[in-house]
């Protein structure tokens, strides 16, 4: 009898649970605990942090919002921040512009359309420490490969690492050839999911080439540009690895990131390190949100 | 002549995205003395790195902790992404908010993290273990693979199910029946990207591992020593650090055919 009751109860509890209302809950179940211990944590941890002098050797000590007038007042953050977005705009422009021009090329058919197409995708895949850290060895002043070319077609070597001006530049261009595969990748799969019927009404009308593509192609794609900005924005602001393979946070190439570790893992002053980190996270949720509306807003005009 | 102007600009961008990749193994082969010249192509190959990396500093420690770690944080990351996924794509879970908030944590400038974690491990004896870093990467890796299999999941259309849950079948029944067979290739491109950003993460690995959990991309910049880069033995770890996202890269094309959407833009 106590077993019948049992199952009956055991069968009742999966009957509410598969309902709608409770199995939704119960599949992000395990997401939402994950984010609480992960997210959460870290962020009160900051928070409380914060507003406390904390240099490792005596206990926290507190002392209001001492921490985040300093780094309001550290010329050297603002510097960084400043870059980390210079660096941002470019990457995601020049990124965009040839993803789209080369995802356009890739968008036909010819002979080994696929193998050439998967030959575009191999610098996403490979770790970024080791890319950079090889193309710190390719453009070094003396004995990489690019300068010798440069001086080979008599053009004398570039200071690609070591001059202030440069070296920013040169880490773009690391990212930037290890990141438009990712443009080509998404853009390309748009385009191949674009209505034939459409681009084919447009030809049949007589529309020029730049007009179907601006008026259709890039309205159609406006949600994957969204997402690939989007995207593109959180991974850029947090640069790190290009950094640690060629100038380490010097000559003038400083991000935000690397800024913050040095303040809290080389000084261990964690009290203005944590009110930067979350000064910065402020920044970067505003930054997110505002995107993440826009391609709420294209998606909706996309159906 | 315009078919010749397309290869020539296929070749070029071939190229361009090839030859630093190729230049990894062509370094790799290179004597010590070679190193400097890089002009040099017609070198004698030697394999002197690769002993290096095998007997002088052994690294198949990294690999195999790379490797540990790589493979049970994807596997945690998918147990937790593809219901959260599913319910979100499906019910609308949170009305679209919850989902940012997931997203969200992949825009955390990584020290956010870094530093509380760093505390809380050191307390808790979890620094420089896998299971510090797997627990790392699976909140690193669970936003970006929840909004990919979001993405899947929106693309399996409403009607499939309900017209299967009117013909009496169960809700699990519709998950094995119709609803997995049809996200398995999305989740499999989904675990193939959470298994390589796992496998190159650097900077997580750099601050939490030391010596016993240390991953092949922490050896790799253990080559850049205070006084000099080596570079020959750093490009042979590097060539076989590459291997396993090249072998990745060539099980995704199959999938790139199909046209990866996320689910954004249907014709």
């Amino acid at each position: 009898m106590r077993e019948r009751v049992s199952v009956e109860a055991r069968r009742t509890f999966w009957r509410i649970l598969a309902a709608d209302r409770y199995i939704r809950w119960f599949l992000v179940l395990p997401l939402l605990v994950v984010l609480s211990c992960f997210m959460f944590y870290p962020l009160f941890y900051s928070l409380y942090m914060s507003f406390h002098e904390y240099v490792l050797r005596a206990p926290p000590l507190f002392i209001g919002p001492e921490n985040y007038r300093m780094v309001l007042h550290d010329r050297e953050f603002w510097q960084a921040i400043g870059r980390t977005f210079y660096v941002l705009a470019v990457c995601i422009a020049v990124e965009l512009s040839l993803g789209m021009g080369i995802a356009l090329l890739l968008n036909r058919e010819f002979k080994g359309q696929n193998t050439i197409r998967g030959l575009c995708l191999l610098p996403l895949l490979i770790s970024p420490l080791a890319m950079s850290l090889m193309w710190n060895y390719m453009l070094h002043v003396q004995f990489g490969i690019v300068n010798q070319v440069l001086v080979w077609l008599g053009l004398g070597a570039v200071e690609w690492i070591s001059n202030p001006k440069i070296a920013l530049y040169s880490i773009m261009l690391i990212s930037i050839w290890q990141w438009t595969p990712f443009s080509i990748f998404v853009l390309l799969a748009g385009l191949r999911g674009l209505p034939k019927d459409a681009l084919e009404a447009a030809r049949v009308d007589g529309a020029s080439r730049w007009f179907t593509f601006r008026k259709l192609i890039l309205s159609m794609l406006t949600p994957l540009i969204i997402i690939i900005i989007l995207l593109r924005t959180m991974w850029l602001i947090r640069l790190f690895d290009p950094l640690y393979g060629t100038t380490r946070g010097g000559v003038g190439t400083e991000s935000l990131d690397w800024f913050m570790y040095r303040i809290s893992f080389v000084f261990f002053d964690v009290g203005k390190g944590s009110a930067m980190a979350l000064f910065s996270l402020y920044v970067t949720i505003v930054l997110c949100a505002i995107l993440y509306r826009q391609l709420i807003k294209a998606l909706g005009a996309a159906k | 002549m315009k078919r010749v102007m397309f290869w020539v600009a296929i070749v070029i961008i071939l190229l361009v995205f090839l030859l630093p990749i190729a230049w990894v193994y062509v370094t790799s082969l290179k004597s010590p003395a070679d190193i400097f010249r890089p002009e040099k192509l017609a070198f004698a190959p030697t394999f002197y790195n690769y002993k290096y990396i095998a007997t002088v500093r052994p690294s198949l420690m990294e690999f195999r902790n790379a490797l540990i770690v790589s493979v049970l944080s994807t596997a945690l990351v998918m147990a937790v992404s593809l219901p959260a996924a599913y319910s979100f794509a499906r019910f609308n879970t949170g009305g679209g908010h919850l989902l940012f908030i997931t997203i969200s944590t992949r825009m955390f400038p990584g020290v956010v993290a870094a530093v509380p974690f760093f505390f809380l491990y050191r307390n808790l004896g979890l620094l420089d273990t896998h299971l510090g870093l797997i627990l790392l990467y699976l909140y690193f890796n669970m936003s970006f693979a929840t909004f990919l299999l979001y993405g899947f999941f929106r693309e399996i259309p409403e009607e499939l199910e309900r017209s299967a849950m009117v013909d009496g079948y169960g809700r699990l029944a519709i998950f094995r029946k119709i609803i997995f067979p049809l996200i398995k290739p999305g989740a499999a491109i989904t675990t193939v990207f959470c298994l390589i950003f796992a496998w190159n993460e650097f900077f997580f690995a750099f601050l939490f591992t030391r010596r016993l959990a240390r991953t092949v991309a922490v050896g790799l910049a253990v080559f850049w020593g205070s006084i000099e880069i080596q570079w020959g033995p750093m490009a042979a770890l590097m060539a076989l650090a590459i291997l396993p996202t090249l072998a990745a890269a060539w099980f995704m094309q199959r999938f790139i055919i199909r046209g990866l959407t996320f689910g954004a833009v249907k014709g």
